[in-house]
């Protein structure tokens, strides 16, 4: 496969699995900032996107949905990353379903439609978030019922699975910045139920736990579950297989590919709750981010290494 | 329900062909069929069904982007839904034509490149091809693979008000617009079930297979590695390039992916270099290498034209084509024809005026309100005078220019290109038409899908059909 195509690949689901998470991030915190806007503010969710000397902010619901979804001069709002994940598709679309490039340019379009700006002043803003999200699903869903399981697919993956750990440690971070600031345990609580929401894991949590709020139940969950999808173990798990499997057909080569990968799912698994918290969460977060980021880097090498 | 506003106010052009009506009251036969169809077919149907159309456009990204305030409009080359019908009698001698001239434009490009017969028994004067901006001298003395330089041809034709088709460009470089072709049958298809067959209508679907076909067979490899070249998403045929590679099953390239090591071209894949044997250039010849022609291109390849001389790769189509379908060589086609085969041209050139020459000047600045001036390397519809409609002051400068260096102008008479209906508004009226056929050479001879490319003027009275000037296309129909 040229490099390029599976470079364009791999941002391609970058952008869309960044785009899903933003739209549940926005929605989780539409309702919880209904309930106590100050603990659920949208100033960080602002900056988490933005760059670092964005001067715009709000703490008014619909504006900030507004600015999140269709800001042109926000580079990370669903209408720019989903312009950049259809420009992506666009230039592959011979190595993609025709289903999957079908799904990406409805969405393209049902975005750019003129009109539809105007309907989250005017209608209600969780059924315009909620139509969002099933573009994703639809995406998700199509791409695993019609694309051959070949190095597109692969690809694709990577990239998927990279962006959502990212995702989630980037929620997590966010999270913890907040349950610093109180030692009450009832607020605390507040916050890892709304991490769960946000990275969809609340049901699967109630389901073992009912609802009583354990710090290191929702860590274990998050960093440590095998069979939540959205867990960072899960993700690193898939990361592996599907660069083994691009390794295996000579797609992607070993270097220290394999060393890395490897070792980050090691950590992930043997390092315990306790240690995880006597080292402290956040820099667990940040470890596993470092890590990452080589994987990211180790790929990449795979573009440059023939540019001559 | 029966919808006869529909056909309530069609008024017939003063002596043009139309493609429709042999009269005022009188149907072709060839269109029998889609005009009873019509008929019984409600306004609100038909309505539907154009809106269906152009949502098939927009939803499968047949579009091509506009950009304004750093905001990218999503635009479709607006189709019109009637398709335009060619009897088999009428498509037989258009075959035949385009394949005559092709065979002689090969053959002239042959001899331009290598031993100038043509220049010496002074059939063209050597004067109009080194002045002619896209002869490569690059090109000197290269031999190609089986002789053949067009491989890929889309010539436009025109019908008169006599009834017959001329030729109005040969378009010998990168003709684009068979993407259209092959995506207006579609919709037909689904816009006139049951019509297509029921009319013996010959399919289009072949193309890329063809194509495929003449493209692989270029090569002296096994399973030769073929690629088509694009200058990126932001050219406006960007969709056509991702269909073709599509259809084909090829990889779509663009000039980063591909580099040249000891005078093979390879492209950069995820497990190394892999050769390159065969490249369907989108690139225009000037854009291809900056090595050789313009060095700040970067949809090029460093080093490809060397690569081809040597014979390890096939450019498709051959670079330095352009100097056979310059307009000021266009009016030698018929003397081509005659000097390499010894023929009467089947397809007519339409008469011009070369301006360099005193007499024709004279003529066409006395003639003006009834000539159109052209650039010799102009294309697209751009740099053009429509006597008829410029104002005095338009026409004075314009022939200023001219005169600064005639020999890159001529002139034509203004064509009455002929009309077929279009739905517009929910009635039917006439708009003006041309056919570009599309030609691939091979080996094996040459190849004409039947149909090709409608263009319209959907501008009412307009006889501009470029998609960049208010143009549209149609369905067409070639009946077996």
């Amino acid at each position: 496969m040229l490099s390029r195509v599976a470079n364009n690949l791999i941002w391609l689901d970058r952008y869309m699995e960044r785009g899903n998470s933003i739209v549940s991030l926005l929605k989780v915190n539409f309702y919880a900032n209904q309930d106590s806007p100050e603990l659920f503010p949208w100033a960080p969710i602002i900056k988490n996107y933005t760059d670092f000397d964005n001067p715009f902010t709000t703490e008014d619901a619909i504006e900030c949905i507004d600015y999140m979804v269709f800001n042109p001069n926000h580079s990370n709002s669903i209408l720019n990353i989903v312009t950049r994940a259809r420009e992506n598709a666009r230039s592959v679309q011979e190595h993609i379903s025709r289903e999957l490039w079908l799904c990406i340019n409805n969405y393209f379009l049902f975005l750019t439609d003129k009109t539809l700006s105007k309907k989250i002043n005017d209608e209600d803003p969780v059924a315009f978030l909620e139509k969002l999200k099933s573009f994703h699903l639809t995406y998700l869903g199509t791409m695993d019922t019609t694309q051959e399981r070949g190095a597109s697919y692969n690809f694709m993956n990577v990239g998927k699975f990279l962006e959502r750990v990212i995702q989630i440690s980037d929620f997590t971070a966010l999270k913890l910045v907040k349950i610093a600031t109180t030692s009450d345990s009832l607020e605390q609580s507040f916050y890892w139920k709304n991490l769960l929401l946000s990275i969809g894991g609340y049901q699967l949590y109630l389901k073992k736990h009912k609802s009583t709020f354990n710090e290191n139940h929702v860590i274990t969950m998050v960093f440590k579950d095998k069979l939540f999808p959205r867990s960072v173990l899960y993700c690193i798990d898939k990361l592996n297989k599907h660069i083994q499997m691009l390794i295996e057909i000579q797609e992607l080569e070993k270097n220290n590919l394999d060393f890395l990968i490897g070792k980050l799912e090691s950590t992930i698994k043997y390092t315990t709750i306790e240690s995880i918290n006597e080292q402290g969460l956040e820099n667990f977060i940040k470890d596993i981010k470092e890590d990452i980021k080589s994987i990211s880097l180790s790929i990449n090498t795979v573009y440059f290494s023939y540019s001559s | 329900m029966t919808n006869e506003t529909l056909f309530s106010s069609y008024s017939l052009l003063p002596d043009t062909w139309d493609e429709m009506y042999a009269s005022k009251t009188k149907i072709r036969q060839q269109y029998d069929l889609i005009s009873s169809f019509l008929k019984n077919t409600s306004p609100e149907v038909l309505y539907k069904k154009e809106e269906l159309s152009k949502q098939l456009f927009m939803s499968q990204g047949v579009t091509f982007t506009v950009y304004n305030d750093n905001e990218g409009i999503e635009k479709i080359f607006p189709f019109d839904i009637i398709p335009r019908i060619i009897t088999s009698n009428e498509w037989q001698k258009i075959d035949k034509g385009i394949k005559q001239r092709l065979k002689a434009l090969n053959l002239f490009i042959k001899d331009i490149y290598h031993e100038q017969f043509i220049l010496k028994d002074g059939i063209i004067s050597s004067e109009l091809i080194y002045a002619c901006p896209n002869y490569l001298r690059e090109m000197v003395g290269v031999n190609v693979p089986y002789d053949i330089y067009v491989h890929i041809a889309g010539v436009d034709l025109i019908r008169n008000n006599d009834g017959e088709f001329y030729v109005l460009e040969d378009n010998l470089r990168t003709p684009s617009g068979v993407s259209y072709m092959l995506e207006n049958r579609e919709i037909s298809k689904r816009i006139f079930p049951g019509v297509l067959p029921k009319n013996g209508i010959r399919s289009v679907s072949n193309y890329p297979n063809i194509l495929y076909k003449k493209l692989s067979e270029l090569s002296d490899q096994n399973n030769p590695n073929v690629v088509l070249l694009t200058p990126g998403i932001y050219n406006s045929a960007y969709y056509e390039h991702s269909t073709l590679a599509r259809l084909m099953g090829i990889e779509l390239v663009e000039g980063s992916d591909l580099v040249v090591k000891d005078h093979f071209v390879y492209m950069k894949t995820t497990n190394g270099l892999k050769r390159v044997d065969v490249i369907y250039r989108r690139v225009d010849d000037a854009f291809l290498d900056p090595l050789e022609f313009n060095a700040s291109s970067t949809l090029g390849i460093a080093g490809v034209m060397a690569s081809y001389r040597k014979g390890n790769v096939n450019i498709v189509n051959a670079p330095g084509t352009g100097v056979a379908d310059d307009k000021a060589i266009y009016v030698h086609v018929p003397d081509m024809i005659k000097y390499y085969l010894n023929e009467d041209p089947i397809l007519k050139n339409i008469e011009t005026y070369q301006l360099a020459i005193p007499e024709d000047y004279d003529y066409v600045s006395k003639n003006i309100e009834k000539m159109v001036i052209k650039k010799t390397d102009g294309s697209g519809g751009y740099g053009m005078l429509m006597g008829h409609e410029a104002s005095q002051k338009e026409i004075e400068d314009y022939l200023k220019t001219v005169r600064e260096n005639p020999s890159n102008f001529i002139a034509q008479p203004i064509l009455r290109l002929s009309t077929a209906p279009c739905s517009i508004d929910g009635v039917l009226s006439p708009r003006c038409v041309d056919l570009r056929p599309f030609a691939l050479s091979g080996k094996d001879g040459i190849d004409i899908t039947p149909g090709g490319l409608t263009r319209v003027a959907l501008k009412k009275g307009s006889l501009v059909v470029n998609s960049s000037q208010g143009g549209g296309s149609k369905d067409t129909w070639v009946i077996q």
